[in-house]
């Protein structure tokens, strides 16, 4: 019974770890404009097909057997979902960039229709299974079987975590982006060029969707319609980990992906959603502004 | 004060004219789900019944015109009102998600409309509605098929079900369970999963604690692929007998061919699996035409379109000569052999379709045939 | 006022009515569109009412839709009951279901808000599919009724789309109604600046319980119309999807303002079959209109309507004789008594044991340096903020734990440090929605021009507040805290910006409330403003009172002295 409970919180944290990727950059863009992105499930979505893009192209092979590992391709999709984050910041941001948040909440959700019915519309409804990180193999400790996909999606996933850590935390460029989400007006003053940090801001944000988008290519294979369920839990991680605070959403991230292999397995796949709502109108109920602080002051 | 006329032009530009069709053409509606959670089946639809239109313009001057309906009733009913009103509609394709049929049918009624339909939802030829032509085998015959495999033939007495919480699912589900208890076979695990369930593992880790013999599935395409990988990745080797979604190529695609061992799939057809020439050709054709294979829902719309176009070619004039040629004949198609059993129910057999672990090219295991006792 | 608000009215129904019209000649399919429209234009008049003049990112609007179209739909396949019964319940169901929803979920802000109406939907749509025995399941139900009216079945297109429209013209009406001035200004205001609405008198409370009840019903109108035109209700009614639809809807039409939700209604049902013909590449053609039309209509398509309006005429001040004042009686009395009052903010104390005590007729200067408590003390008086610890006497009765609202109804007014401003009004509006202790429309609008009439701002009465300069917003300010017809009146450095001459000009008026019985606390840190005008002054530090008495008696205390001015003076 241990090794599948194991097993279950294995899998629980790889879920948990691929969704604080994409909580992390939602909670970037929030921090940098005040705004949820609505699009960035459909980024997760567009991450998974351009990964299956690459490697298709990369080792020109039929789609009998995949062999090009993800870790190879990772860095191309990175660059790739940043220059998209650059175009769609262009696109869906900076034409309203002084509007109420809503406004940009519109046009995020226009863009993500837009990428999802692109890519249905080129690729075709058929789900694609993007390439292993590694390997697709499986370590067997004892009796404890481990996909190694899995542990390489915990590795990768925490590794570009610390990097969003190190980058905004520990580097110049982070504490600029840092200040010009603050306050962007006081940021102008001491030289600090607000716009390109916004732009920056959304390239890495769409970047970190990009690649969990490829994480979970492999074992979740990727289908157009997916973004929203991937948007759903992002918005719920934020709220939870207290409003634009990236620690918080990290943990409140795994967190869900814990809680709905746990619920799932001792009581139902259904009870486990409804718990999960439940769960966060109780939070709501009596710790109205997340189980941790928040981290901004509101805008809308 | 308002200036009005500067207004006018815009609203007069909301409110569109219809383009009605040339009299001389026959006019076939597609109306399919090409986007949403349906488009995979939706789109088999679509270029199952294109091909066959196509294939009859040579003798025959159709015109026809793919709309999508989309995942809700209310869109497929816009659909259908904006296809009527474009033209007289012989026939049309409609779409496989049951709920749109509902929607549907009352207004194809009015306007003498057959539509022709692959969706399996039991409860659309129980309604007396004299318009609805269903070519797949409906929920009541295959599940038929899917309970008499698993105990006739693997002769498993504890079956575990894992269903889709979607129309497809739970029809399905209730049909298969009814089927099951009636064959002795009562299902010893059942859980309903959200088309958006990733994580399968712990559906299996339960179903894999009540000890079944086999594991039954009733879900869509990428669900059923993420069961069995995972179910296979972790040692369970149970034989795995999967709803329609396993036979069609794209599902396979995502696994690998050892994982595919002792999976087998209740479907209408396996077009890819035939050696029929005219099958084969059909597959060649579908294949260069839409770079996909085809499925059974592409081969059931298909012999659908077909059907309609005999009718047309036996001198059906009107929308009404059509649907009394499709009530009282029988049809010879590629999948089967399509007659109604009065209701409506065109497709009365069902296949299993299996994989020996070393291709994605499933084998016919076993065909029901006539398992409703219309050809009696 | 109500002529510009009459023509507001017209203007709707114009909108209203035009498209209608014309798609009288339509054929079914465009009729059925049309019918759509309406059907969504109700919903997202709803929508409207919550979202775009309050302001609060509701997310359940989609969800009481679906439950409208489930309510009356199941009903109407269970019972053979009309189609005006199931509507009746399938409101009063899903209004119950707000009213539930709202006890704990009203008080959440912003993103909070947003998120629980998205849960709450979410799990109105599990136990939709899940529910199979009631709901049908993920199937749905089929087999509603179609529409009738008075035992008619309304069979046609034409029919059910005349029905569906005279349904939105009668939401239209209701939602006027509902917004008949001054509740339109004061709703603006309340959106903009919900500090000042509360310090005017405005529950808060009571307009947003208000607005989402309002729209769960709209919404459930337009759910139950929506069963029974297709005659089918099933998940997709509750789907995410249909927020969105009705979000995008009021948005691009134009949250301001009813009809947009009209027009925003038939352009986003049209926008998607003017590109079916592009088959899958329909949805793509859709989204890229819809990202078109946000960037190019800053407030929306009627935003851009608007501006064919002629703008808002400034308004003719009636010179009113002046009544005489109240009986005036020259005993100055207690007013509002303060004891023990003390505010902790994490470890620092803010106010420690304060007393103090307002006189009508007299006018008290507050002074201390920064931080000693003096914003903390107005804010608690006012009730923005809540002490720790003490009470509040207002003529008689203990007020510490009245909320804000309800005190600015018993008489006590304020102004803010810096002006918190409503972009949406114009003065007179700002000072109409004020007037929270008149109750007859014509009593308000008198009182609103005597305060113009003895304000710096008659020449500026249709300026909007947003383009006021900062001392002409100051001037405002204490225009609306009067239009509250106070008995106590705090102001929060009235005197900060204003020229020698605005100074002079607000001392004499200070002067001259003071003597119509009114108890005036002033926080100011200039003397020269503060000294002439106040009867007594007290000195704040570290919370407490240190000095307190006439100006005379402050200025001489040492203690007092040394505080404010420093050494540098003595």
């Amino acid at each position: 019974m241990l090794d599948i409970s194991l097993q279950l919180i294995v899998n629980g944290i790889s879920l948990g770890c691929a969704y604080a990727l994409i909580t992390l950059g939602f909670v970037l863009v929030i921090n940098a404009i005040g705004a949820v992105n609505f699009a960035q499930g459909d980024f997760v979505m567009a991450g998974g097909f351009l990964t299956v893009i690459l490697a298709e192209y990369v080792i020109a092979d039929n789609f009998n057997a995949i062999r090009a590992s993800g870790l190879i391709i990772l860095p191309l999709v990175l660059i790739g979902m940043a220059f998209f984050g650059l175009l769609f910041s262009m696109i869906a941001y900076k034409p309203l960039k002084n509007r109420p948040p809503v406004t940009v909440f519109i046009s995020t959700i226009a863009m993500g229709l837009i990428i999802q019915h692109s890519i249905n519309a080129g690729f075709g409804p058929e789900p694609q299974i993007g390439p292993a990180l590694i390997s697709s193999g499986t370590i067997t400790i004892g009796t404890l079987t481990i996909s190694k996909q899995q542990i390489s999606i915990i590795l990768s996933a925490s590794f570009l975590i610390l990097c969003v850590g190190f980058l905004m935390n520990k580097t110049q460029l982070g504490r600029k982006l840092r200040a010009a989400s603050q306050d962007s007006e006081m940021a102008e003053t001491i030289g600090i060029n607000g716009p390109q940090c916004i732009s920056i801001t959304f390239s890495v944000a769409i970047a970190l969707a990009g690649a969990a988008g490829l994480l979970l290519s492999n074992q979740f294979f990727v289908t157009t319609s997916d973004g929203g369920l991937y948007m759903l839990k992002a918005y719920i991680a934020v709220t939870l980990g207290g409003w634009g605070r990236l620690d918080g959403a990290v943990i409140a991230a795994l967190a869900i992906g814990l809680f709905e292999v746990i619920m799932a397995t001792l009581v139902s796949y259904v009870v486990a959603e409804a718990l999960l709502f439940a769960a966060l109108l109780l939070v709501l109920l009596f710790r109205p502004s997340g189980l941790f602080a928040e981290a901004i002051q509101r805008r809308t | 004060m308002i200036k009005l006329p500067k207004l006018l032009p815009i609203f007069a530009m909301i409110v569109l004219f219809p383009i009605s069709a040339e009299a001389k053409e026959t006019y076939i509606p597609i109306l399919v789900p090409i986007t949403g959670f349906l488009s995979l089946e939706g789109t088999a639809q679509r270029n199952g019944a294109i091909q066959a239109l196509d294939e009859a313009s040579s003798s025959l001057k159709i015109k026809y015109e793919v709309s999508d309906t989309s995942t809700s009733p209310e869109i497929a009913v816009t659909a259908l009102q904006r296809a009527l009103s474009r033209g007289k509609p012989m026939a049309i394709a409609a779409p496989i998600f049951g709920t749109q049929m509902l929607a549907m049918l009352p207004i194809a009624k009015r306007a003498g409309v057959p539509l022709i339909t692959v969706s399996g939802t039991a409860k659309l030829t129980e309604l007396d509605n004299p318009f609805i032509f269903r070519f797949f085998p409906g929920d009541a015959v295959v599940k038929v098929a899917h309970a008499r495999y698993v105990t006739e033939v693997l002769r498993a007495k504890r079956p575990a079900l894992l269903y889709q919480t979607t129309a497809y699912g739970q029809s399905g589900y209730s049909h298969l369970s009814k089927a099951l208890r009636k064959a002795g076979a009562p299902l010893v695990f059942e859980e309903a999963l959200a088309p958006s369930v990733k994580d399968m593992l712990p559906a299996l880790t339960k179903l894999r604690a009540s000890k079944p013999d086999v594991i039954l599935l009733h879900l869509h395409s990428t669900p059923t692929a993420l069961v069995i990988r995972q179910a296979r990745n972790s040692g369970i080797e149970l034989p795995i007998v999967a709803g329609s979604a396993m036979h069609q190529p794209s599902t396979a695609k995502l696994l690998k061919n050892h994982q595919l061992r002792g999976v087998c799939a209740e479907t209408a057809a396996s077009p890819i699996s035939e050696n029929h020439p005219k099958l084969i050709q059909f597959t060649t054709e579908y294949k260069k035409r839409f770079q996909t294979l085809p499925d059974a829902f592409a081969l059931a719309q298909y012999d659908g379109m077909n059907m309609v176009i005999s009718a047309l070619k036996s001198g059906a004039k009107t929308a009404m000569d059509i649907r009394n040629w499709l009530a009282t004949n029988t049809f010879n198609g590629l999948a089967m052999k399509y007659k109604s059993d009065g209701k409506g129910n065109m497709g009365h057999d069902a296949t299993i379709v299996c994989y020996d672990g070393t291709t994605k090219t499933p084998k016919i295991t076993k065909k029901y045939l006539n398992i409703d006792g219309t050809f009696n | 006022m109500s002529s510009l608000y009459s023509r507001d009215f017209i203007v709707t129904l114009i909108i209203v009515l035009i498209p209608l019209c014309l798609a009288l000649n339509a054929d079914s399919y465009g009729q059925r569109i049309m019918t759509l429209s309406g059907i969504y234009a109700i919903a997202a008049m709803g929508y409207h009412l919550i979202f775009g003049r309050l302001g609060a990112l509701s997310l359940a609007q989609g969800c009481f839709f679906g439950l409208g179209a489930y309510s009356a739909g199941l009903i109407g396949v269970h019972f053979e009951l009309s189609f005006l019964t199931c509507l009746l319940f399938a409101v009063i169901f899903t209004a119950l279901v707000a009213l539930i929803i709202a006890l704990p979920v009203l008080r959440l802000e912003s993103h909070y808000f947003a998120l629980a109406t998205l849960g709450i939907a979410q799990v109105a749509l599990l136990i939709a599919i899940n529910w199979t025995e009631v709901t049908g399941g993920a199937n749905g139900t089929y087999g509603i009724p179609q529409l009738d009216l008075f035992g008619m079945e309304l069979s046609s297109s034409n029919h059910v789309l005349i029905f569906v429209w005279f349904i939105l013209v009668i939401i239209v009406s209701l939602t006027f109604w509902i917004m008949r001035t001054p509740f339109n200004y004061q709703v603006t205001l309340l959106k903009d600046t919900p500090e000042v609405a509360a310090s005017s008198g405005i529950d808060i409370g009571r307009w947003r319980l208000t607005f989402f009840i309002m729209s769960a019903i709209f919404g459930a109108t337009a759910g139950a119309l929506q069963a029974y035109t297709i005659g089918v209700v099933s998940p997709a009614t509750l789907e995410f999807q249909v927020m969105v639809s009705i979000l995008a809807m009021t948005v691009i039409g134009g949250k301001n303002h009813p009809a947009g939700a009209v027009i925003g209604a038939i352009l986003l049902t049209h926008l998607p079959e003017w590109f079916r013909f592009l088959e899958t590449h329909y949805l793509i053609a859709y989204g890229v209109a819809l990202l078109c039309t946000i960037i190019i209509t800053p407030s929306g398509i009627f935003g851009l309507f608007e501006k064919f309006i002629i703008k808002n005429p400034a308004y003719d001040l009636k010179i009113l004789p002046s009544k005489e004042n109240k009986s005036v009686s020259d005993a100055s009395s207690t007013l509002l008594e303060i004891q023990g009052l003390s505010k902790t903010y994490g470890g620092i104390k803010a106010l420690k044991n304060l007393n103090m005590t307002l006189q009508s007729y007299q006018i008290v200067g507050l002074v201390g340096p920064n931080g000693s408590g003096k914003s903390t003390l107005i804010n608690i008086i006012s009730g923005l903020q809540r002490q720790d610890e003490g009470t509040i006497k207002l003529d008689g009765s203990f007020i510490e734990n009245t909320p804000s609202y309800k005190r600015s109804n018993r008489g006590i007014a304020r102004t803010y440090q810096t002006s918190l401003r409503s972009s949406g009004l114009d003065v007179y509006q700002a000072i109409l929605a004020c007037s929270t202790n008149q109750h007859n429309l014509k009593h308000r609008d008198n009182q609103t021009h005597a305060i113009l009439t003895n304000s710096r701002l008659t020449s500026k009465t249709g300026s909007m507040v947003g383009d006021l300069s900062a001392a002409d917003a100051r001037e405002l300010d204490l225009c609306m805290a009067l239009a509250t017809e106070p008995k106590i009146l705090l102001l929060d450095e009235p005197a900060a910006g204003l020229s020698s001459a605005e100074q002079q000009f607000l001392s004499t008026k200070i002067r001259q409330l003071a003597q119509s019985g009114i108890s005036i606390l002033i926080v100011d840190h200039s003397m020269d403003f503060l000294l002439p005008v106040v009867d007594r002054l007290i000195c704040l530090d570290q919370g407490s009172v240190v000095a307190e008495g006439t100006p005379a008696e402050v200025l001489a205390d040492p203690k007092a002295l040394k505080l404010y001015f420093g050494n540098s003076r003595v």
